[in-house]
């Protein structure tokens, strides 16, 4: 018996050493908005120090904070709302089409996944200089909600799989529409599904630096972009760099770790 | 039929561009140079693997992906061993564990790079001083710097490996598992005879998705080294968007992203036929 409570401890006090590892860099990234130039560039380092916000007075200065937010917030939702409305009824209709060819154009959606982004961006960033749409919102848009879609239909493939054909076609007998059947019957028990799906949209477009970089201009720049400038210079050092964590890293874990139960789900459901 | 806007989509923003691009690798298009684009068949692709820089960053892919995929598998499957128990204090350190996945990937590089700078960071100084750094740091040092960046992301993406193999651990049948303790197979046994071989399909699948990402690594090259000090740190995805988006060698670019889809595909396929045959022998006993 005590063996095993020894293990178990033993266990414990591993995870809690692998935690520490994981989360005291994310914690240093943020206490260094609180830190003083002085304290910043101590030697040697220190990790104690005089609270401050002159970091944050520092952002507000070089940084249009309020536009980069708004940006980062019209990007990641518009790409949600574009990949769920055209991913969700794709993933409907092909987990309802009794033929080989709807797995493999399921699959067809995860190989779009797996083609690295560069092979797309180059040929895409001439296609919207071409027709002027670079620097807007909705080259970045358009792009990563190519993505997004693919990833979409694969998770809701899925999940519509696991409901059982004979509701709907129950709620058809009792007079509803094949379409009123979908949206009342079908969509309410994946809304799991939905939410994760979402939450992965925003994430994916949230988090993304290479296509911003290159397709946004200094006026539709998100967050991720802006991030790679408030680093550097004397002035503009790690104390900004850890203030604008606060608006571009912070509301990200904090919905990924509010939605944990659906962030794990479309991990771990949504890759296979 | 409502499915079809969403494969058009694909068509036009996926399949149309990459058609584009591997029209491109085969021609001398260059935005600096305005005039007719020219046909020069394979050129683009025999002075890719002429060029020493280019082949710098083929190998350090290759190395890159199978070094941090591999270091991701072994402390995730001990983490997911780990977490494998139901219990509150696991659910917990599960979902703090998970919190490194989330955070944007080019802070990561930021981040890091600030705490391994050599005079003022909190790794980096100490390194440094105790003479496990050279003095320009981790970083800036051409052995050191692709290790460095291999151990970022292994601090990113591994709790991400534990989780899919914990979701594996935790979907194996119990009574096989208990059949083995009563039998009393010792634990060294268990592990290598049993848990391993019927989390195979759990394990190759967690490899698949890490390799296709970590074959794409561009953000935290770019933060931290730019590809150098002198190459050790070009990565393929790295190449390809400067000389393409920087210097606007288009033809250049989509030969190496070409290449990059390539070896993508050819790293799918052998994972494919690697679970195909895990499963055929698991499906056999």
């Amino acid at each position: 018996m005590n063996r095993a409570r020894v293990a178990r401890h033993a266990g414990q006090g591993a995870l809690l050493v692998a935690l520490f590892v994981f989360l005291f860099p994310i914690a240093w990234l943020f206490s260094t908005a609180y830190k003083r130039a002085a304290d910043i560039f101590a030697i040697p380092p220190v990790l104690t120090f005089t609270p401050t916000l002159r970091n944050f007075e520092t952002l507000f200065e070089f940084f249009n904070v309020p536009q980069l937010t708004l940006n980062t917030i019209i990007i990641s939702f518009g790409t949600a709302i574009v990949a769920l409305t055209l991913g969700t009824p794709a993933a409907y209709a092909l987990a309802r089409l009794d033929r080989w060819w709807a797995h493999g154009i399921a699959y067809f959606f995860l190989a779009i996944r797996m083609i690295p982004p560069v092979a797309i961006l180059i040929p895409f960033y001439l296609m919207m200089r071409d027709v002027g749409l670079l620097g807007t919102y909705w080259a970045l848009i358009i792009l990563d909600a190519m993505q997004s879609t693919s990833f979409v239909v694969w998770m809701m493939f899925g999940y519509f799989r696991g409901v059982p054909k004979e509701i709907e076609e129950a709620a058809v007998v009792d007079g509803c529409t094949q379409w009123g059947a979908f949206i009342r019957i079908v969509l309410p028990t994946v809304v799991p599904g939905l939410i994760a799906s979402a939450l992965f949209c925003i994430l994916f477009a949230w988090n993304n630096f290479i296509f911003p970089s290159f397709l946004t201009n200094s006026q539709t720049r998100p967050l991720s972009v802006a991030l790679v400038s408030a680093y550097g210079s004397n002035e503009i050092n790690w104390g900004t760099m850890g203030a604008l964590a606060h608006f571009s890293v912070l509301p990200i874990v904090a919905l990924a770790l509010l939605l944990n139960r659906y962030f794990v789900q479309g991990l771990t459901r949504g890759v296979h | 039929m409502i499915g079809l806007p969403a494969l058009l989509y694909m068509v036009l923003v996926a399949l149309w561009p990459l058609g584009q691009g591997l029209y491109y690798s085969f021609t001398d298009y260059t935005l600096t140079r305005p005039g007719r684009v020219n046909w020069v068949g394979w050129e683009n692709y025999t002075d890719m693997f002429a060029d020493p820089s280019a082949r710098r960053a083929i190998l350090n892919t290759f190395v890159f992906t199978f070094a941090a995929v591999g270091l991701q598998l072994a402390v995730g499957l001990g983490l997911a061993l780990l977490l494998w128990r139901e219990s509150r204090f696991n659910r917990i350190a599960l979902a703090l564990m998970l919190i490194p996945v989330t955070v944007t990937p080019l802070a990561v590089g930021l981040m890091f790079r600030a705490m391994l700078e050599p005079d003022f960071g909190i790794l980096g100084y100490w390194a440094r001083v105790l003479g496990l750094s050279p003095t320009r740091g981790f970083l800036a040092d051409e052995n050191l710097a692709l290790a460095t960046l291999i151990l970022i992301d292994v601090w990113e993406w591994t709790p991400l490996m534990a989780l899919i193999l914990l979701a594996g651990l935790k979907s194996l049948p119990t009574d096989i598992l208990e059949a083995a303790e009563v039998d009393g197979a010792s634990r060294f046994q268990r592990f290598w005879r049993i848990i391993v071989p019927m989390l195979l399909p759990a394990i190759f699948l967690a490899l698949v998705m890490r390799s296709m990402d970590a074959f794409k690594i561009y953000d935290s090259v770019f933060v931290t080294t730019g590809g150098g000090p002198n190459d050790a740190t070009n990565v393929l995805m790295y190449h390809a968007a400067k000389i393409g988006l920087e210097f606007f060698q288009i033809g250049a670019a989509s030969a190496v992203s070409t290449f990059m889809l390539i070896c993508v595909g050819l790293l799918a396929a052998s994972f494919v036929l690697m679970i195909r045959a895990a499963e055929s022998r698991l499906g056999a006993r």
